[in-house]
């Protein structure tokens, strides 16, 4: 069943292009959304619910009219699209658009598979119990996530695209403590798909990894400040890349010259031993879609190869503004935002090395195993991580775990410093904030040696 | 929609539960501009009723944004199928309170065409390029207006209604100087048109961004440091469950057991203090309908208090001191209102000292359990009461539970945040690293 009848959304658009819009757009989205909380050896926070709501866009010449309304009435939606319409004050033709279901590949997607709350709940029982093995873990918090979100977009170009999109996420958090001595350690893993995802996770390896962080950090020593070559491991480590880069390219910065890579394309932006892809196309990824907000399928798009910047991230608007054609990453986080380019799925492509090569090529850093977040101001480049787990290199080889690190500089200087790629790709899911609300992406890389940045800690 | 809630928890009676439920609704206009003309322009309307039921000692949240009757059932539903998945909480109740709390406030003004609303938002862009040429850019400007209102009803009889309205604007200037590039941002919050401070908000980007553009890195070492009320606000509010009832139950609070001590300088004392009078909006009453007063946190440097709900009062035998925060869609927290910090026994500034005006990164680089922050850091650095250099580039480092025992009271005049909910007397804090150059 459709969620707005079609000729509604035939009549928004015939009286939008007839106030001028050079395109008018209805996406329509319906999403449930569950989560739990366990906390405490209990689930503490179960709560479930629907968001349901309707954005209206028009675009004329570089302007874009947005409006958006939880109701479905055909007399509200022409009065949303009335009054952005008299923003263009101009009057256009009268024409009826007929809408052609857009067919497109649909990206493998695990299948949405549901199973009983109660083994939900032993589920997290069953990992609440394999963290608190150790004595000294004081807190566990589980936070489940499970949504489904169904959109309907409908344009002036006669286009009409559906998905329904499955995610589900597990975020784990374990705080260890011992006398004055106090550690946290997290673990993210999401996909778009259904249970079938949880049970592909090791939940014994994942309490054994996350019980061995918290312990290496518990005691650890403020990590010591300066300028220094550090070895970035895999997984989240992505988040540089996402922070430093990616943001970037996007053209919503681009086309504001917003950032300091928008008259770059072609030339020489990073080391001739990077390159990088932004992939929607991956099967059960967390950032995957088979289409984007605004109905266009999604592509695999090749950002930076061999160092050279080859292709922006851009939704139609940023191609009306740059000229960069679309990409597929017209994205938002609801019906209450306009779309924006966004990333999907955003990671440094694997190289040559073995973790091993990068490490022993570092006389005195920094190796960060785990990332932490960070932000980035595009306009400047500049960028602030911090580091989850950390350790000192002395000599080629992983000593001292230390706390407190972060990482700081500007993308367009560390792109450029990032000398070693190793082999182990992996991909983590992450929620990425931006103009268009919070929406899921995913980070990844392979191990990376950065010749020199500066670290915070203590001096 | 009052009726629709009394239907509501009717139906939630009918199933022998007790519940509550919160309406929140709110409109909006936004627009920005790019390139001399008006580029985006949103409006919106959106609604959303949450309800929080509690039968037989578990708690279920549920929420919609739909009204039609069959939302309004599957809401009920919903939220007792969720209780069911919960362990019962002995803590967690609907108070018994009634009667109705009203705060619905009205600003009278002339209406403003949109033609003047209009002219004013193109003012944030075209106000920061025409007043220097190395403005290449104004990437965030935005003039904004909403309107937002609550309702809470409980199935005890107690209701309360809130209604607010805002202004907003915020400009930016990016600067290119021959390769050298810097931004800086400003807004302003208002109750109306008219006091919206428009060439504030463009001057105040524009001093800044143009002192960026000469920004160094600083060396590595240990410096005093003089945060701006915003930093400050965010680095306490980062921080906030130190104060947190809640947190302290969850074991995340690292003041848990600090109940009676010496927590930070003997010199500070914060209140929380919801009808402080410098405040944008005083609050009256909290999200279980309990009235809001203010509450001592830390006298003379000693901790007195934590924010509590009903359920946390009730897990650590006390009393709620009205700060319960609920939105339709999460379930009972704690929140505080207005932190007011104020100092006593003021010494001199230093000869030197660095002050903060811009901090990116804090809720990555923060641990809210051991209190260590890493930051990165600009603003600038102050020799004998002249400012003498603009640093960025540089991070700065610190454990808040530390650096909160030696901190001094350099003024004596309460200071607000931008957006008007924080409130603190100058202070200095010693010893923070920073890693920069060398």
């Amino acid at each position: 069943m459709q969620l707005l009848k079609s000729n509604v959304a035939q009549d928004i658009i015939t009286h939008g292009l007839s106030c001028g819009a050079h395109f008018v757009e209805v996406f329509v989205e319906r999403t449930h959304n569950e989560s739990m909380v366990f906390k405490n050896s209990r689930a503490e926070d179960t709560q479930s619910g629907t968001i349901f709501g309707i954005g209206i866009r028009l675009i004329h010449g570089e302007q874009a009219l947005y409006g958006y309304t939880n109701s479905t009435d055909r007399d509200e939606l022409l009065r949303i699209t009335s009054l952005l319409g008299a923003r263009i004050g101009k009057s256009g033709t009268s024409q009826t658009v007929n809408f052609e279901t857009l067919n497109y590949p649909k990206i493998p997607v695990l299948q949405d598979k549901e199973v009983d709350a109660k083994y939900k709940l032993s589920f997290l029982k069953n990992i609440d119990l394999g963290l608190r093995s150790d004595k000294k873990v004081s807190q566990v918090a589980l936070n489940f996530i499970k949504k489904k979100q169904l959109i309907e977009v409908y344009n002036s170009d006669g286009l009409f695209a559906t998905e329904e999109r499955p995610y589900i996420r597990l975020i784990h958090q374990v705080i260890m403590k011992d006398g004055t001595h106090q550690s946290e350690a997290s673990y993210g893993p999401g996909a778009i798909g259904g249970w079938e995802f949880m049970e592909t996770l090791n939940t014994r390896e994942i309490c054994e990894m996350l019980l061995k962080q918290a312990s290496n950090t518990l005691y650890a020593p403020a990590c010591p400040a300066g300028k220094m070559p550090v070895v970035i491991d895999n997984g989240f480590g992505g988040v540089i890349f996402h922070e430093a880069c990616g943001h970037l390219l996007e053209t919503t910065s681009v086309e504001k010259k917003a950032s300091v890579f928008w008259d770059k394309l072609g030339e020489q932006i990073a080391h001739t031993a990077l390159s990088a892809v932004d992939d929607g196309t991956i099967s059960g990824a967390w950032g995957s879609l088979s289409i984007d907000d605004e109905g266009m399928a999604t592509q695999k798009t090749n950002l930076i190869e061999n160092g050279v910047l080859k292709r922006f991230i851009s939704d139609r608007l940023g191609e009306v503004k740059t000229g960069h054609k679309r990409t597929g990453s017209g994205r938002r986080q609801s019906y209450k935002f306009a779309p924006a380019s966004r990333m999907r799925n955003t990671y440094i492509e694997k190289g040559p090395y073995e973790l091993e090569q990068l490490l022993s090529s570092v006389q005195d850093g920094l190796y960060a195993r785990k990332m932490g977040g960070g932000s980035v101001d595009p306009s400047t480049g500049q960028f602030n991580f911090s580091v989850q787990e950390a350790y000192l290199i002395k000599n080629g080889k992983i000593t001292t775990p230390v706390k407190g690190a972060t990482l700081i500089g500007t993308g367009p200087d560390i792109m450029k410093k990032i000398s070693m790629v190793g082999q182990n790709l992996e991909l983590m899911a992450g929620t990425c904030g931006s103009v268009s609300g919070s929406i899921p992406t995913t980070v990844g890389q392979p191990p990376i040696k950065v010749d020199e940045i500066l670290v915070g800690g203590e001096a | 929609m009052k009726k629709i809630m009394e239907k509501v928890l009717n139906s939630v009676a009918d199933q022998k539960a007790d519940g509550d439920l919160i309406f929140s609704g709110s409109k909006s206009l936004k627009m920005s501009s790019q390139k001399g003309s008006i580029s985006t322009y949103n409006v919106s309307s959106s609604q959303m009723l949450g309800i929080r039921v509690i039968k037989e000692g578990r708690v279920g949240i549920s929420y919609t944004e739909a009204m039609d009757d069959e939302s309004l059932k599957l809401l009920v539903k919903q939220a007792l199928q969720n209780a069911e998945m919960n362990e019962p909480n002995e803590h967690e109740t609907i108070l018994d309170l009634k009667g109705q709390l009203t705060d619905e406030a009205i600003y009278p003004e002339p209406p403003v065409d949109i033609s003047i609303k209009t002219a004013r938002a193109l003012s944030l862009e075209e106000g920061v390029k025409t007043l220097d040429p190395r403005v290449v850019a104004v990437p965030y400007n935005s003039y904004a207006e909403s309107e937002y209102s609550s309702q809470y009803l409980s199935s005890r009889g107690r209701g309360t209604s809130y209604q607010d309205k805002s202004y907003s604007i915020t400009s930016s200037a990016l600067m290119d100087d021959k390769g050298k590039k810097s931004s800086y941002y400003d807004f302003h919050i208002a109750h109306t048109f008219e006091a919206l401070q428009w060439n504030k908000v463009i001057e105040t980007s524009l001093l800044h961004a143009r002192n960026l553009l000469d920004e160094k890195s600083l060396p590595t070492g240990k410096y005093n440091v003089r945060f701006s009320e915003d930093s400050l606000k965010s680095l306490l509010e980062c921080f906030s469950n130190f104060y947190s009832a809640k947190s302290a139950m969850d074991k995340l609070n690292p003041w848990a057991s600090s109940l009676g001590e010496l927590v930070m300088s003997k010199d500070l004392t914060i209140i929380d203090e919801p009808a402080h009078p410098g405040a944008f909006r005083a609050t009256r009453f909290d999200a279980e309908g309990v009235e809001a007063t203010s509450l001592t946190l830390v006298e003379n440097g000693t901790l007195k208090a934590f924010i509590h709900n009903s359920m946390t009062a009730s897990f650590y035998k006390t009393k709620t001191t009205g700060h319960a925060y609920r939105s339709p869609s999460t379930s009972l927290q704690v929140s505080g209102t207005h932190f007011v910090v104020k100092g006593k026994n003021k010494k001199p500034m230093p000869s030197k000292y660095l002050e903060v005006i811009q901090m990116d990164g804090l809720y990555s680089g923060a641990n809210r359990v051991t209190g260590d922050f890493s930051v990165g850091v600009k603003g600038y650095v102050w020799e004998h009461g002249q400012k003498v250099m603009t640093f960025g580039g540089i991070t700065l480092s610190g454990n808040l539970i530390e650096i909160l025992k030696n901190v001094e009271v350099v003024g004596e005049n309460l200071m607000a945040s931008t957006d008007q909910s924080f409130f603190a007397v100058p202070l200095l804090f010693h010893g923070l690293s920073v890693a920069g150059t060398g």
